[in-house]
C-alpha cells in the first residue's frame, strides 16, 4: 500500500488540504478530475518537485516525503512525454538505469523485457524526434518503467492523442500493466479513459478527494450530486426522502409530484428521512413503451407519458429528449441504434416510458449538505 | 508596398547602412602598409591584449553567469525581479560610467582593500579584464538564461525521477541541450568584449604595451590624426567581431538533434 496521509500545499491562490489517497500496489490507482482541481500539484508534491506544507508519503512502508525525487524511487511520465532529444532510444531507456547505477543481470533481464513488452527493439538506435507519435509513447513508458520504480506517475500522457492512437496505447497500456504489474498513479480528466484503465478510481474536485472506490462505485454510484455533476449525469432532479419508511429496506422518495418506492441499496448511505437529495435516472436504462404492448408490472409504478421533444444521432446510440406531460422537466434517453430503429420514433410523438427501480440513483445534494 | 516587403526593405537598409560605413573605410584605404602595421609589435600585442582579456573575461562572465541565469530561468526566489532588472544595467548604462563607476570603487577603502591584497586593477591588465566582465556579464546571463528557457523543466523533473541528482539532471540533459544557445551567447559576448573600449580606457588606461587594447589603439590613432592606421585597426577588430558572428551563425546552421 502507498499512503498519501494528510497533505497540504499551496499554490497562488489554490490550496489543498489534509489530503489522504491510499494507493493499491499492482494496478493503476486513477486520480480522476476537471481541469484545475489540483492533479498535477500532488503529482508534484509525490515525486518531490513540488514541497510540502505538511502531510506524508509513505512508499514500502518508508517515508519519502523529504527525500529529493532521485531518492524516491517514482517514475513520471508527463503529458509531453519529454524524452531526451539528444538521447537514442536505447540511451533514453538506460537513463534511470545508469542514474540508479543498477547494473545487475536481473536490472538488464528487466530492461529487455520491457523492451519485448513494448515491441521497441527496432527502435533503439533511433533519436526520439524521427519517432511517431505512438512510439514515442511506448519509448517513454519503457524509460519510466526500465529502472522497476515503486510507483510510476503518468499525468495525462495520451491527452493530446488523436483517437485511434489513444486507444492503442490505452490497450497496451492494460496488457502490459498485465504483464509487469507495476503501480501506477495516472492522472487524468477523461472519463472513458479513468473506466477503461482505473481498477480503482479517486475523484478530486477543488483539491478534495470525493469519492474513492472501484470504478464501478464511482460511475454507477457517485456519492454526491458534485461528482455526479463532474461525470457528465444530465438526469439530475431535486427530490427528498419521505419522512416515513415504508420498511422492508426501501425508502420513498419524492419527485416529480409522485411517490418512488425505491430498495435502500439505490441511495448512497447516510441519508435521512426527510432530507433533500438528487435523485439520478441513467438515460441507458429508461425503457420506451411500443404501443398495445403488454407492460411487465414490475414498471407498472413508474411510467410516464409525455413527447419527443428532441432526437440527435450520437453515431453509438440515439439521443432523445423525452418532456413528460404536465411537468416541467426533460428526460434524457439513450436508445440502442436497433431498439430506435424498431421504435420508429420522431420528434413531437406521443410516447410511454418505464423505469426500473434499478435505473434509479439517489445522492446528497451537496449544496444542501455540505460535506464535513 | 505590402507589409511583408517593406520589412524586407527595411533589412536592407539597415545592411546597407553598415555595408556603407565598411566601404567608406576601403575607400580610404590605401593597402599599403597593412601587413607592416599588422605584424608591428604594438599592433600584436593590443590584438594580443584584447583577445586574451576579452576571453578572461567571457570566462569569468560564464563561470558568474551561468550558475545565475539557471537560477532565474528555473526558480522563483526573493528579490528575483531586482537581479533581473540589474542585469540590464550594463545595456542601459555608458560603459564610460560603468568605467568611473569601477574606478571610484577602486578609490574606496574596500576597493583598496582590494587591491592591497596583490591583485591591481586600476591602469593594470586585470582592470581590462573587470571592465569587460562589467560590461558582459549582465548580458551574459540574459543570453543564456534565454537559451536555458527554451528547454522545457520537464527534462529535468523527469530525469531527476529516473535517479539524477538536480547537478546531474542539468549536466546530463540541460546542457546538452542549451549547449548551442549557450555557446552563442558566450561567442557574442567575447565578441563585445573586444570591442569594448569605454569603461577599460576609464578603469585601465591607454598605457603602449600595457593597457592598449584595440579599440583603445583606434583611439589613440584617431586622436593622434593617422587615419591609414586607425582604419587598418578598424578592419582588424571589424574582422574578429565579424568571424565571431559568422561562428554563431554556423553553429545555427549545424543540423538540430531536436
Amino acid at each position: 500500500m502507498i499512503q498519501i496521509s494528510d497533505l497540504s500545499l499551496t499554490a497562488g491562490n489554490f490550496r489543498i488540504d489534509h489530503l489522504n489517497l491510499d494507493l493499491r500496489e499492482g494496478v493503476f490507482n486513477i486520480l480522476l478530475g476537471p481541469t484545475g482541481s489540483g492533479k498535477t500539484l500532488i503529482l508534484e508534491s509525490v515525486i518531490g518537485l513540488r514541497p510540502l506544507a505538511r502531510g506524508r508519503v509513505v512508499l514500502g512502508g518508508k517515508e519519502i516525503q523529504n527525500l529529493p525525487p532521485e531518492k524516491r524511487g517514482i517514475a513520471y511520465l508527463p503529458q509531453d512525454l519529454a524524452l531526451f532529444p539528444h538521447l537514442t532510444v536505447r540511451e533514453n531507456l538506460r537513463y534511470g538505469l545508469r542514474a540508479q547505477e543498477k547494473t545487475s543481470a536481473e536490472d538488464e533481464n528487466h530492461l529487455e523485457r520491457v523492451i519485448e513488452a513494448l515491441k521497441i527493439r527496432h527502435l533503439l538506435e533511433r533519436h526520439p524526434q524521427g519517432l511517431s507519435g505512438g512510439e514515442k509513447q511506448r519509448v517513454a513508458l519503457g524509460r519510466a518503467l526500465a529502472p522497476s520504480p515503486r510507483l510510476i506517475l503518468l499525468d495525462e500522457p495520451l491527452a493530446a492523442l488523436d483517437p485511434a492512437l489513444k486507444s492503442e496505447i490505452q490497450q497496451l497500456l492494460l496488457s502490459l500493466q498485465g504483464a509487469l504489474r507495476f503501480t501506477a498513479l495516472y492522472v487524468t480528466h477523461d472519463l472513458e479513459e479513468a473506466y477503461l484503465l482505473g481498477d480503482t478510481i479517486s475523484v478530486l474536485i477543488d483539491g478534495r478527494i470525493e469519492q474513492r472506490g472501484p470504478r464501478e462505485d464511482v460511475f454507477l454510484r457517485p456519492q454526491t450530486a458534485k461528482i455526479a455533476r463532474f461525470l457528465g449525469f444530465r438526469n439530475l432532479f431535486p427530490a427528498e426522502v419521505r419522512p416515513s419508511s415504508p420498511g422492508g429496506g426501501a425508502m420513498a422518495i419524492a419527485v416529480w409530484g409522485k411517490e418512488i418506492i425505491l430498495p435502500r441499496e439505490q441511495a448512497a448511505a447516510g441519508l435521512t428521512a426527510g432530507e433533500r437529495v438528487i435523485l439520478y435516472l441513467r438515460p441507458e436504462e429508461v425503457l420506451v413503451l411500443r404501443e398495445g404492448k403488454p407492460i411487465k408490472e414490475i414498471l407498472r409504478p413508474n411510467i410516464l407519458e409525455g413527447s419527443v421533444a428532441r432526437i440527435l444521432d450520437r453515431g453509438a446510440y440515439q439521443w432523445i429528449l423525452f418532456r413528460p406531460s404536465g411537468m416541467d422537466i426533460s428526460l434524457e434517453i439513450h436508445l440502442p441504434n436497433y431498439v430506435f430503429r424498431n421504435l420508429s420514433l420522431a420528434e413531437d410523438q406521443p410516447i410511454r416510458v418505464a423505469m426500473r427501480k434499478e435505473s434509479f440513483w439517489v445522492m446528497p445534494d451537496e449544496h444542501i449538505r455540505p460535506k464535513p | 508596398m505590402s507589409f511583408f516587403k517593406t520589412s524586407v526593405l527595411a533589412a536592407f537598409l539597415l545592411f546597407f547602412f553598415y555595408a556603407a560605413l565598411i566601404l567608406s573605410l576601403l575607400t580610404a584605404f590605401e593597402g599599403k602598409g597593412f601587413w607592416e602595421l599588422l605584424r608591428a609589435p604594438e599592433t600584436l600585442f593590443a590584438i594580443r591584449l584584447s583577445l586574451t582579456a576579452a576571453t578572461l573575461a567571457a570566462i569569468l562572465a560564464v563561470a558568474i553567469g551561468l550558475p545565475a541565469a539557471y537560477a532565474l530561468s528555473r526558480k522563483n526566489f526573493f528579490g528575483k525581479k531586482v537581479v533581473d532588472t540589474i542585469l540590464e544595467l550594463p545595456l542601459i548604462m555608458s560603459p564610460i560610467a560603468l568605467g568611473a563607476a569601477l574606478l571610484i570603487f577602486f578609490n574606496t577603502r574596500a576597493g583598496e582593500a582590494i587591491q592591497s591584497q596583490g591583485i591591481l586593477f586600476v591602469f593594470e591588465f586585470p582592470g581590462i579584464v573587470l571592465a569587460q566582465f562589467a560590461t558582459i556579464a549582465g548580458l551574459a546571463t540574459r543570453l543564456m538564461k534565454t537559451a536555458l528557457d527554451e528547454i522545457t523543466p520537464r527534462y529535468e523533473a523527469v530525469a531527476r525521477s529516473l535517479g539524477s541528482s538536480a547537478w546531474q539532471a542539468f549536466w546530463r540533459i540541460t546542457f546538452p541541450l542549451a549547449f548551442r544557445g549557450l555557446v552563442s551567447a558566450v561567442i557574442l559576448c567575447w565578441a563585445k568584449a573586444v570591442g569594448e573600449f569605454g569603461a577599460t580606457v576609464t578603469l585601465a588606461g591607454t598605457m603602449a604595451f600595457k593597457t592598449e587594447t584595440m579599440p583603445t589603439a583606434i583611439f589613440m590613432a584617431l586622436a593622434s590624426a593617422d587615419i591609414p592606421k586607425t582604419i587598418i585597426l578598424i578592419l582588424i577588430l571589424a574582422g574578429i567581431g565579424l568571424t565571431a558572428l559568422y561562428a554563431v551563425r554556423l553553429l545555427d546552421k549545424r543540423p538540430q538533434v531536436l
